[in-house]
């Protein structure tokens, strides 16, 4: 039976790309868009007639609307109060990266699905990137060895919006940027950061926001990592950024662009040079093995802890930058 | 005439010694190496002399070029400035800092030359950069990244895999890009690295070190000695108004592939970015033009220095697992 959605929110733009990604579902009898709901209703109404869906004028109507799960893509600041409340309706929750702005927020979303019987799933789609998925079978079959260091980023460029207003987005550049790659460290190594230390600065906005973050993680089973979470990629940058993974093995090393599966684009009407991605969609492969895990009661690939350990490394690396030293984690409750 | 002598016959020893016989006002006196039968058949190469003591050769020269294992620098400096010899030294300078003071110390002295070989700056890509940066190309800049690396270097007694000699990847390659760093955008204030140095593995080291500067520009420094896939150097300049991107893989103008590479099967292959002005010949025609000139070059003693003093917070930081912050400053 078709899994049956809502879209709470679509402040964050990857809820655009996944409403997509439910549409393609449900042409393929997998899911089903039963409608979605936003606190600026002039973007709900736009979404829903863009999407040939149904606009709710309240999170709580979108709720009693018998759908069976969400997607939740609010300003970062509002995962918790948007998860709490479809977790209370019974509904199974997708939720947009960072999984929370605090520690008591984002345990708070654990402990609100586990307490109402739903699953909490973190949307971090990197894990279904068919590079990544390779690049992992060649840690796990040991071709490369023992994992001895990683080297990672994920840079972009500054978002705008509600990713400058800390008091929105809980930072800049580093909540937005460390948490893909971190988690697909831990992924990888199965083991948990043990320490972080970071540099963090806002040379390239100079606003009350960090937009360049350089973090060192250490994993309990001493793999070290850096992470380039900056927001440095220039205006006329052909693409959006990228995520790059660099693993250094006893036995090899490989190098992931992540998403360097692109034609170039010289466009003489608009004066841009842009790399056009042909890759597969990671998107679909996060919003499909949610819409699976509901549909089986299987548990989700990503979970609430997931989000939380990543996102953590991101807190760690604030209180990092802010002392001037490395930080041990886990941080206090 | 200014006559030079080349102390070690390793791969840097012979590549200094190519540019000099292609200047002019510069004779290539000959060599010497601890290994007398390397030194023999490099000066035979060469059509000059092997000199089977130090002593002798500094007797014959004007100058001597420093290409041996970086502990030995020390005793070869000294003796060279006590002969009133100039010196070009290989990179680093000096395998502690108090080694490099002496250094610095016994060269003005003796009122020599001591410039110590940080060949990147001759480098073309890098030279470049530094002067887009500081023509504001990218506007201020804010984050940096470089990265160099490829296989463990292998060499003679396999001096690089003893730590107390090379130092490791951290002192004895990515020298280059402190002194570069240092030289672009000023004095480094901190350092935070993590290293495979200190792990017991059998020739595998790497590096990840990251530096924050006075400028308050944060700086990441890749040092690979773990990358059997090939030499490979990148960086990446990002500022508040552009970014200069710079890879080695992505400039290669010449890339030949051969039918039979041998051992079977197809070659694999292999670029190259020839260049009319090799950098390690301007390096050594900078050297030779300001001691004719009786100028100091443009690269001087306490900058190797600093770059080693950067190099030695980066393997403290390795060994504490601490920030360590640079003192002084310049």
């Amino acid at each position: 039976m078709a899994v049956r959605i809502g879209m709470m929110s679509f402040a964050h733009m990857h809820a655009y790309s996944y409403i997509q990604c439910v549409k393609q579902l449900e042409a393929e009898g997998k899911a089903q868009l039963v409608g979605v709901a936003d606190d600026d209703p002039q973007r709900g109404q736009q979404v829903a007639q863009q999407y040939g869906t149904r606009f709710y004028d309240s999170y709580k109507a979108l709720l009693d609307a018998g759908i069976d799960a969400v997607i939740v893509c609010p300003e970062n600041i509002k995962h918790r109060p948007l998860t709490e409340m479809a977790a209370k309706a019974g509904k199974h929750v997708l939720c947009e990266k960072p999984l929370a702005t605090t520690k008591a927020d984002g345990r708070a979303m654990i402990e609100v699905c586990r307490a109402n019987g739903v699953q909490l799933m973190t949307a971090f789609p990197c894990r279904f990137s068919p590079s990544y998925i390779r690049l992992k079978q060649m840690v796990e079959s040991g071709e490369l060895g023992e994992v001895l260091a990683i080297r990672g980023t994920n840079r972009g460029r500054n978002p705008g919006g509600w990713f400058i207003v800390p008091e929105l987005s809980g930072g800049g550049a580093v909540i937005d940027h460390t948490v893909h790659v971190t988690d697909l460290c831990r992924d990888l190594l199965k083991s948990e950061v043990v320490e972080v230390y970071a540099e963090i600065g806002n040379g390239f906005c100079h606003g009350d926001f960090d937009d360049t973050g350089m973090l060192t993680l250490t994993f309990a089973n001493e793999v070290f990592a850096t992470l380039d979470s900056s927001w440095s990629r220039p205006k006329v940058f052909p693409t959006w950024g990228d995520v790059t993974l660099q693993v250094v093995g006893t036995k090899g090393l490989v190098y992931m662009d992540m998403f360097a599966q692109n034609s170039t684009l010289y466009d003489d009407r608009n004066m841009r040079i842009t790399l056009e991605h042909w890759g597969s969609s990671i998107d679909y492969g996060l919003v499909s093995a949610f819409v699976e895990s509901v549909a089986t009661g299987k548990p989700v690939p990503i979970t609430g802890e997931d989000g939380l350990a990543a996102a953590e490394v991101a807190f760690a690396a604030y209180e990092s930058a802010k002392r001037g030293e490395p930080v041990r984690l886990p941080l206090p409750e | 005439m200014l006559r030079v002598g080349i102390v070690g016959v390793g791969t840097m020893g012979r590549t200094h010694a190519s540019a000099y016989t292609k200047l002019p006002n510069v004779q290539l006196v000959g060599f010497t190496d601890a290994i007398a039968d390397a030194a023999q058949r490099v000066a035979s190469q060469f059509g000059v002399q092997a000199f089977d003591s130090y002593e002798t050769l500094l007797e014959q020269v004007d100058m001597v070029d420093i290409c041996t294992p970086t502990p030995t620098h020390l005793e070869l400096v000294l003796r060279a400035a006590s002969a009133g010899k100039h010196i070009l030294c290989e990179k680093p300078l000096g395998r502690t800092l108090p080694q490099c003071e002496q250094m610095i110390e016994a060269a003005n002295k003796a009122g020599v030359t001591l410039m110590p070989a940080q060949v990147l700056r001759f480098f073309p890509e890098f030279k470049q950069a530094r002067d887009l940066v500081l023509a504001g190309a990218v506007g201020t800049p804010a984050a940096i990244r470089t990265r160099r690396g490829g296989p463990y270097p292998r060499a003679a007694n396999d001096w690089y895999a003893d730590f107390e000699q090379s130092g490791g990847p951290i002192l004895d390659m990515v020298i280059h890009d402190f002194d570069w760093l240092r030289w672009t955008f000023g004095e480094v204030e901190r350092v935070f690295a993590k290293a495979l140095t200190f792990k017991g593995l059998d020739h595998i080291d790497y590096a990840l070190i990251t530096l924050r500067l006075k400028s308050g520009a944060i700086a990441h420094v890749e040092a690979n000695w773990a990358d059997p896939g090939g030499f490979k150097v990148d960086f990446e300049i990002a500022g508040d108004a552009g970014m200069i991107a710079f890879d080695s893989r992505l400039a290669t103008p010449l890339t030949v592939a051969k039918q039979d590479a041998g051992g079977g099967g197809g070659g694999v292959a292999v670029p190259e970015s020839p260049l009319a002005e090799d950098p390690y010949m301007l390096e050594i025609k900078h050297f030779v033009d300001s001691v004719q000139a009786g100028q100091p070059p443009s690269i001087t003693a306490e900058d190797g220095m600093k770059a080693v003093e950067i190099a030695l917070a980066a393997i403290e930081s390795v060994r504490t697992g601490k920030v360590i912050r640079l003192g002084g400053g310049a």
